[in-house]
Order: structure tokens, then C-alpha cells, then sequence
């Protein structure tokens, strides 16, 4: 037994098997072959191209009709590709000169190619490389799977598993979201990291940022995660597995007991009614978010629809998605605009170019959509036309410029008017607010609020900027404190900007769904929470026990000591 | 003796996406179909158009101009079913 050590995402334990998945060329091994098996290698080769053909042909077959034909299209790309002669022209080549094994000459001919389409000047193209080194990289599953012969070949089921990656993109969250896995651990990534994201939402522990450590981790091995203590304990001995196993069942039971506060309403020992609202992705996720009670979804993304494709989705396209989560409820759905840009990329960063130094501060989200309508103007129409499915809202990620909203009212009304003009219903009343994100959009929140309907306030965003930290950097992720004065004040000015105008404030960023600051937003004046569905009932039994008028004072303080000592005696004290 | 013949023309990428996988395959299996041989060259590049990786390594996005060079008996068909895909956009919206 050993232990590995990283940051612990949620505080609870799993229990599974490691299943590493492989990020190309991550775990391909390099060797030399004698000359004489030369042949016999390319013959290797030749096999394991010959399966990989198989194995697409069979994935195009199972294809049902509801499958898109882009779906179809790639497949039947991928398949041309792999019964292109000149896909391992190349590699075979390499094989005959410098005798090596067939998947370090695949991956080198991988590289090559990514080397020559990342020399294109062109962001459409330049990202395309992704379908060859995709098609290498089946080719390459196929000659290991031969190897390790485990008869593992359901290679997509990861059922119980305790997923090990590098890191994960948001493109593989996606994928692995519909998988009962019970945990993940990744060598990158901080505590607000996709992973650690994608792991709250499925109510799974996770450990990021293992620098390494999961090299020593092989897929089959035996893994406990202790979330809370960030511990990865491989192949435990069996009184240890026992006491974990033991721990486990005391967590689940916690967690049951959460259930009898459904029913109960979420208001404060003084008496203060508090709205809870879901954070949503995907319209599968609003059954889970209505059963709970909630006040609606106060943060439904709208990226996913963008990514992981070839094509932007359509206006109807949209319609239809918007208007399925709509239908669940009657009560309020904050629809936020697309937030791409940054760390989220449309299919490989074709909307622009991916190597941009900086893209936190470059154009992402409202300064994208602003910029690019044709991306813009279909989600916009799509909003007002679902919209007479239920009660819509649209929320506009990282205001920072007054200017934004101006230009953003001026296209709504010349949507409305095109909707009018072409006849097609709509509801015209849809209600307009912004994220508060940006430090300079919470220092002037009295100028937003002025004009907006609503503000909330994204604390991940609003935390990386204000302290200066890049959310995945592991490095400076100890500088990550969202009751860093700076934060906490810029928070209450924006609640304060609100309470002045007379418009709601919520927060929908990981602060509002973390229980240790449910007391010191609920001190500072925040009403109104949107978080993660696995958040809300133990941020529900968090409010039931506070008292406002208790907490308001020591909160006050908070927001006036620059002492990190006396900060974390006061915090302490406020959730005694 | 058998007259081979050979048909030149210039066509121009115009989708969006410039010869992109799908737009490629679709490219591969047009040609692939002809008895004459085909091939596009991109200035210096040239790739034989019933090979989709070559095709892919022209590396042609929107805008580019590439000369099309098809011989054999079926030439002519050849030349105008292809300009004809690329004029359709490989049937992409934009």
C-alpha cells in the first residue's frame, strides 16, 4: 500500500478500481526491435488497423436513426481515413528505418501531422488536425489492447470506476457525465478545475492536482479516495479498506438524512425566507433540480450545446433545448448566453484562435457574442421564442463595460422587432440581467443595476480576477480565498448597488453552493443562492440553522480586517 | 493507340470550413469513382484527390485556389461532378 497526495474536492470517501484514461501519446511506449521483426511489426500494424476499421464500421451500424447525420459524417470521415492507404504509409516507413514499435511510429506520425496543421493559417482548418490524431490514436488502442490482451473490450463503460487522467478537458466531462464512475483524480488542476466542477455536480469525491502522482497508479489498482484529507490510497490493506468502507456507509447515511429537508422551507432561525435555485447544464438535470424544491434554475449554461461539434446548433435547434427545460417548470429559468472563450472552446478553439496568451482577459463570453453575431442573434431569438414555454430570463456573463449593455439593448430590440415583423411568436418581456464577475462590473454595480433587471454575482470568475489567480493554475491556487476582503467587499457592493435600485441580487458561483460561507453571504445581505443541485439541501440545513442578526456583526468585522488571523477566528466564529 | 484525355480547371474553396475531414470525404468518395486519376495541387502541393489524408495535407481553407488536373476516359465528367462539389459547398450551409 501506498498513498498519493493532492487537493480533496469534495469531502467524501469512494472506494473503486483505477481506470486510467489514456490522453494521446501520454502512455505510449517507445521501443527498439531487432531487425528481423521488422516485418512482423508492420504486420502488427496491419492488424491493428485492420481492428480499428472493424470497430468504426461497427460503431456506424449501431448508428439509429436519431443519430445526426454530422454524427454519421464524422464517422464516415474517420472511416475513409482509416482505409486511406496513406495513413500508415508513413508510419511504416518509420518502423523500416528506425526500428521502433508500431505505436511510437504512429506517434510520431501524429505529431508530424499536428505539426503541419498547426502551421495553417487558418483557426478553421488548423484545429482540424484533431480527426487525423483521433483516428491514429484508435488505431494505437487497438495495438495495446492486443498486448495487454485483459479481454477488456466495452472500452466505454466506466461503471464504478475511479477515473485517472492527466487532466480533464471539457469535452471528456461531457462524455464521462452520463458513466456511473465514483470518483475522479487528475495529475492537474485546482480546486475550481472542470474536474473538481464536474465532480461536485455528480456528487463525487475527487483529488486534483496529484503533480505526477498518478504514474504510479495502473488501471485495475485498487483505490480509496479520501476526499476531505485530498489522500489516494492504493491497494489498501484490508483493515484500512475496512474502516473506509465503514466511513463510507456514515457519509451515504448523512447524506440520506439531508432528504427529510426537502419538504421544509429554507428560511433562517430569525425568520428571513431564502431562495434556493439550481445551477443547470443539460435540460436531463432539471428533474433532479425541481424534485429538490427549488426556485428555479438560477444558472442554466447553454455552452454545452456549442461544444464537442462541428456545427453551431441552429435557432430551432436551440428553441427546442431551451424550451424542453422550460416546460419543467413554472417557475423562473436564468438562461445565461454563451460564456465561451477562455477555457471553454467551440470544437478545438475554431471560433478563434486557441493559442491566445491570455485567455481569461481576451474575448470570451458577452465580448465574443458581441463581436461574432451570427453566433449572438440565433441564441437571443431562440430565448424569446422559448420563452412562451415558461417564465425566461437572460443573464449576460462578464459585463464589464456600460457600452456592452447599451449595444446589447440595441440588438434586443431589433430581434423583437424581427420577430414581430416575421410573425413569429415570442414573449417580449423577458427579463435582462448580467453576471457580476468582472472586479470592475461590482466596483460600478450601481451603473448596471441601473439599467439591468437583475445581477448575479459569479464568484469563481470574480475570485480569479480581483486576486489575480488563473482558476487551473495549481501553482498559485493556494492564493484562492474568496473571503479575501477585496472579494467579500466587492461582493457587498454589489449587493448593496441592488438593494439601491431595487433589483434581486443572487449568486450563482461554487461560493453560493459551499456551506462554509452560507452564514457570511447570508450576513452581508445575499437572499437569493443558485448552486449545484448537490449543494442545496446541506446549504438548506446550513440557513435553518443561522441567525442573520448574530452573524451580521462578526461579518462587518470580516469586512474590515486585513489580519489573516483574526479572518480565519472570525470565520470560525460565524459557523460555530 | 488509346487517346487519354486530360482536363485542367481552377476551382476555388468557398465553405467556410475549407476542406475540412467531412468535406474531404466527401471529396474522396466522388472521385474515387471515376475511372481517370485525379489530382488538386495548392500551389506546390499537390495530393491525389482519392486520398483523403493527402487531400487533408493540402491544408486548403476557405478562399484557396487549387488547380485540378483529371486524366483518363472519363476526364470531363470527372472535372465538372468535382467543381460542382466544391461549388455546392461539400453541401455545408456556409
Amino acid at each position: 500500500m501506498f498513498t498519493l497526495h493532492g487537493n480533496g474536492v469534495d469531502a467524501g470517501i469512494a472506494i473503486g478500481r483505477a481506470r486510467l484514461l489514456r490522453s494521446l501519446g501520454e502512455d505510449i511506449l517507445k521501443y527498439n526491435i531487432s531487425v528481423d521483426e521488422v516485418e512482423q511489426e508492420i504486420s502488427r500494424l496491419q492488424a491493428g488497423l485492420g481492428s480499428a476499421q472493424d470497430a468504426l464500421h461497427q460503431t456506424a451500424n449501431q448508428l439509429g436513426e436519431e443519430d445526426s447525420a454530422e454524427v454519421r459524417g464524422i464517422l464516415g470521415a474517420h472511416i475513409t481515413m482509416l482505409e486511406d492507404p496513406v495513413l500508415v504509409q508513413e508510419p511504416m516507413e518509420i518502423i523500416r528505418r528506425q526500428h521502433i514499435n508500431a505505436e511510437a511510429a504512429l506517434q510520431m506520425h501524429a505529431e508530424n501531422l499536428e505539426g503541419v496543421f498547426n502551421r495553417i493559417d487558418d483557426p478553421y482548418l488548423s484545429g482540424k488536425s484533431a480527426d487525423v490524431v483521433q483516428v491514429i490514436s484508435r488505431i494505437q488502442g487497438e495495438l495495446l489492447k492486443q498486448k495487454e490482451s485483459t479481454g477488456r473490450s466495452e472500452e466505454e463503460i466506466f461503471d464504478g470506476e475511479i477515473i485517472v487522467a492527466n487532466d480533464l478537458m471539457p469535452a471528456d466531462t461531457v462524455r464521462l457525465s452520463s458513466h456511473q464512475i465514483s470518483a475522479f483524480i487528475t495529475n492537474l488542476g485546482g480546486p475550481i478545475s472542470h474536474t473538481a466542477i464536474l465532480a461536485r455536480s455528480m456528487k463525487i469525491p475527487a483529488i486534483v492536482g496529484l503533480h505526477g502522482g498518478i504514474h504510479y497508479l495502473r488501471t485495475g489498482d485498487l483505490l480509496i479516495i479520501d476526499g476531505k484529507r485530498g489522500v489516494v490510497l492504493v491497494n489498501p490493506d484490508t483493515p484500512i479498506l475496512k474502516t473506509y468502507q465503514r466511513r463510507r456507509e456514515r457519509i451515504l447515511r448523512t447524506h440520506q438524512r439531508l432528504d427529510v429537508l426537502i419538504d421544509e422551507r429554507a428560511s433562517t432561525l430569525d425568520g428571513h425566507e431564502i431562495s434556493l435555485c439550481a445551477n443547470i447544464e443539460f435540460p436531463e438535470e432539471m428533474a433532479e433540480a425541481m424534485s429538490l424544491n427549488t426556485m428555479g434554475v438560477g444558472l442554466y449554461r447553454t455552452e454545452f450545446l456549442f461544444m464537442n461539434r462541428c456545427r453551431l446548433p441552429s435557432e430551432e435547434e436551440q428553441v427546442r433545448v431551451y424550451a424542453s427545460v422550460l416546460r419543467q417548470t413554472d417557475r423562473p429559468v436564468t438562461i445565461r448566453t454563451l460564456d465561451l472563450g477562455s477555457d471553454k472552446q467551440v470544437d478545438g478553439g475554431r471560433l478563434h484562435g486557441s493559442q491566445i496568451a491570455n485567455p481569461a482577459l481576451g474575448r470570451r463570453a458577452i465580448r465574443l457574442c458581441l463581436h461574432d453575431l451570427s453566433l449572438f442573434k440565433p441564441q437571443l431569438r431562440a430565448i424569446y421564442r422559448a420563452a412562451v414555454y415558461g417564465q425566461a430570463r437572460i443573464m449576460i456573463p462578464m459585463l464589464s463595460n456600460i457600452d456592452e449593455v447599451d449595444q446589447l439593448f440595441m440588438l434586443l430590440e431589433e430581434l423583437r422587432q424581427e420577430l414581430h415583423d416575421q410573425k413569429i411568436r415570442y414573449d417580449p418581456h423577458v427579463p435582462i440581467g448580467g453576471m457580476v464577475e468582472v472586479p470592475a462590473a461590482a466596483v460600478a454595480a450601481d451603473l448596471f443595476a441601473d439599467r439591468l433587471d437583475f445581477l448575479s454575482i459569479g464568484t469563481n470568475d470574480l475570485i480569479q480576477y480581483t486576486l489575480a489567480i488563473d482558476r487551473i493554475d495549481d501553482e498559485v491556487d493556494y492564493l484562492y480565498d474568496p473571503v479575501h476582503p477585496a472579494v467579500l467587499r466587492l461582493i457587498k457592493a454589489t449587493l448593496d448597488a441592488g438593494s439601491v435600485a431595487n433589483i434581486p441580487v443572487s449568486m450563482c458561483g461554487e461560493m453560493a453552493g459551499d456551506p462554509r460561507y452560507t452564514r457570511i453571504l447570508l450576513g452581508m445581505g445575499l437572499r437569493d443562492f443558485s448552486m449545484d443541485v448537490a449543494a442545496i439541501l446541506e446549504v438548506k440545513r446550513r440557513i435553518r440553522l443561522t441567525d442573520i442578526s448574530k452573524a451580521q456583526p462578526l461579518v462587518e468585522e470580516l469586512l474590515k480586517t486585513g489580519n489573516q488571523k483574526r479572518i480565519r477566528e472570525l470565520v470560525e466564529e460565524i459557523n460555530r | 493507340m488509346r487517346c487519354i484525355l486530360r482536363v485542367e480547371c481552377n476551382i476555388q474553396v468557398i465553405n467556410k470550413l475549407g476542406l475540412h475531414a467531412r468535406a474531404a470525404a466527401k471529396l474522396v468518395k466522388l472521385s474515387a469513382g471515376f475511372e481517370s486519376s485525379v489530382v488538386l495541387n495548392n500551389g506546390s502541393a499537390s495530393a491525389d484527390a482519392k486520398s483523403i489524408m493527402q487531400v487533408l495535407m493540402l491544408a486548403a481553407s476557405q478562399e484557396t485556389h487549387l488547380l485540378l488536373t483529371a486524366e483518363g476516359n472519363d476526364a470531363q465528367l470527372a472535372a465538372s461532378r468535382i467543381s460542382r462539389l466544391f461549388e455546392n459547398r461539400f453541401g455545408e450551409d456556409e
